[in-house]
């Protein structure tokens, strides 16, 4: 095919050029690479087991001449009210305190508040430290600081909404209107207060959207903090995982219900803030 | 003093009284919240015990980072060889994050397109949403529990585990980036008789291949610290030796699995993040 054509009415168009496979070459091979270290023995996979499970997830408890009805099936959910309860209080207790400790920090980092980039720097360098531990190394690491238990999973739950928080926030302050700032400066405004007066109202918005937003993501994962001994229904998982999966499968219905009741909710403030 | 420069100019003072007096209703808030944080903390088992171990905790942390054991990092020295340290443990999390996302574009694409009002109906499309937000609810360390007594536990459940749960989100997004593409441009390739294909080809596709890289790199980091802890319950990977420091705990090797994993996800986070920028 040629590169150029000459248009009937004497303009030359030239095809663009293509680099598609060279993308393409560089991201075959990386996959290639990577597959040598995804390591399985093919005699290890049953398929078969795939239907049984699900099987066993979705259905009453029958084992060893055991055999429970539906009602024994969902009887179950009164065990799991109380780890709900931790669930939500660590998410709540976490979600607020390490939002809230985030405020100074972010202002500390934004640009066009502090302006002097030896202060600025070191805060964002260390908000991009802390933002790349994921939550459940986080909650893994307070297990051993404080043994298991709620306050381990409060404490991880504050670190994570700590960590990202940072960053959301000293974003959204380095785009607002510093004009209002500067006419507060000119009357003779000290620091503090023509952030109150100019720079805050124009952020809380935003801050309590993120705040809901955050709260959003804890829930979500705290459900699994129990997992590591932080607390919560994941313990309840822990404990009953590879022989008892109708529990499992209880645990996981009442998840989902539990997560779409909780984007209802936070949709609805979303809506009222904006 | 202060009523006196406020009867300079008395209508300021006026408009500052006829603000409604909100300040109460924050204060009653707030005060709601402090005393939900007191009841939560109720039952944690909160004492100057484990505040003070706590402390103790921390110290040893702060000198672990101190001083790492970079023997173990890189598996040099007498005891340990390269197939136990750490730098291969994260080679292996981050092949399970790559494959895993790579495959789970198999799925997504075609979910995209299923689930964007303007290619099929409204019928359709919302089907497809059903399916990829129940996808996105179910627990993703759940899913690796149930998957691993299909696939026992390796690195394989953990590719599997995350090309099943990307599919939720990145089908939502794809679909939003194809709801968003300009029409016009299909319309210009139906006058001059593109067939089916073609327009998929050379109308679709080039407008929205950049927002659809952007999004699997985007969903690439998140996977990538997905994956590490998937390693975790699967023994593999960093998972693998953290749970392995934290046993004891052997604060120095909790330490060099801790940098290896910040520098890792800093590293592919930057990467990702300018490629995403030139991308725009």
């Amino acid at each position: 095919m040629p590169r150029s054509f000459t248009l009937p009415n004497g303009k030359i168009v030239t095809k663009p050029k293509n680099n598609a496979w060279i993308y393409t070459t560089i991201f075959i091979v990386l996959f290639a690479l990577f597959w040598l270290f995804i390591d399985f023995r093919a005699r290890d996979i049953q398929l078969n087991q795939f239907d049984d499970i699900l099987k066993q997830m979705f259905s009453p408890y029958s084992a060893g001449g055991i055999q429970e009805t539906w009602k024994d099936y969902f009887g179950y959910t009164s065990k799991l009210v109380e780890p709900l309860i931790d669930t939500m209080k660590m998410s709540f207790a976490g979600t607020i305190i390490g939002t809230v400790a985030a405020f100074p920090f972010s202002v500390l980092a934004s640009v066009n508040i502090v302006k002097n980039p030896w202060i600025y720097q070191p805060f964002k360098f260390f908000s991009n430290l802390i933002r790349t531990i994921p939550l459940m190394v986080v909650a893994l690491i307070a297990v051993l600081f404080v043994g298991t238990g709620i306050l381990s999973g409060i404490m991880a739950i504050t670190f994570f909404s700590f960590s990202i928080m940072i960053k959301m926030l000293y974003e959204v302050i380095e785009t607002v209107d510093m004009g209002p700032n500067e006419a507060l400066e000119a009357c003779g405004a000290n620091k503090v207060t023509s952030f109150r007066f100019a720079v805050f109202p124009q952020v809380v918005t935003t801050y309590i959207g993120y705040i809901v937003y955050i709260f959003e993501i804890n829930i979500r994962a705290s459900a699994i903090l129990g997992y590591v001994g932080a607390g919560g229904i994941g313990s309840i998982l822990k404990d009953n995982v590879l022989y008892r999966y109708d529990r499992v499968g209880l645990i996981i219905i009442v998840l989902v219900v539990l997560f779409s009741i909780i984007q209802i909710f936070t949709n609805l403030i979303k809506s009222k803030l904006v | 003093m202060k009523k006196n420069r406020l009867l300079i100019n008395p209508t300021v003072e006026l408009a500052l009284k006829s603000q409604p007096k909100t300040y109460w209703f924050t204060i009653l808030i707030v005060l709601f919240m402090i005393y939900l944080i007191v009841i939560s903390f109720e039952g944690s088992g909160i004492n100057e015990y484990r505040l003070a171990q706590f402390a103790k905790s921390f110290g040893y942390m702060l000198k672990g980072f101190m001083n790492p054991d970079w023997e173990y990092f890189f598996g040099t020295g007498d005891i340990w060889e390269f197939k136990d340290s750490i730098v291969l443990a994260a080679i292996v999390t981050i092949a399970i994050a790559f494959i895993g996302t790579a495959l789970s574009l198999i799925l997504a694409i075609p979910m995209g397109f299923i689930s964007a009002r303007n290619i099929t109906g409204k019928a359709t499309s919302k089907t497809g949403d059903v399916i990829l937000v129940f996808i996105r609810t179910f627990p993703e360390i759940v899913l690796a529990l149930v998957l691993l007594r299909v696939f026992g536990y390796n690195a394989l459940t953990g590719v599997i585990t995350i090309a099943i749960h990307s599919v939720g989100m990145l089908g939502k997004l794809f679909a939003e980036s194809i709801e968003n593409i300009d029409k016009g441009v299909l319309e210009a390739l139906d006058a001059v008789g593109a067939n089916w294909l073609q327009k998929i080809r050379y109308g679709v596709l080039p407008q929205v291949l950049p927002d659809f890289i952007s999004i699997s790199l985007y969903r690439f980091d998140i996977n990538l610290r997905s994956s590490t802890v998937l390693g975790y319950i699967l023994s593999i990977g960093l998972g693998l030796k953290l749970a392995f420091a934290s046993n004891g705990p052997d604060w120095n090797k909790v330490a060099s699995v801790m940098i290896s994993i910040i520098v890792l996800i800093s590293i592919i986070d930057y990467i990702s993040g300018k490629i995403r920028t030139k991308l725009v």
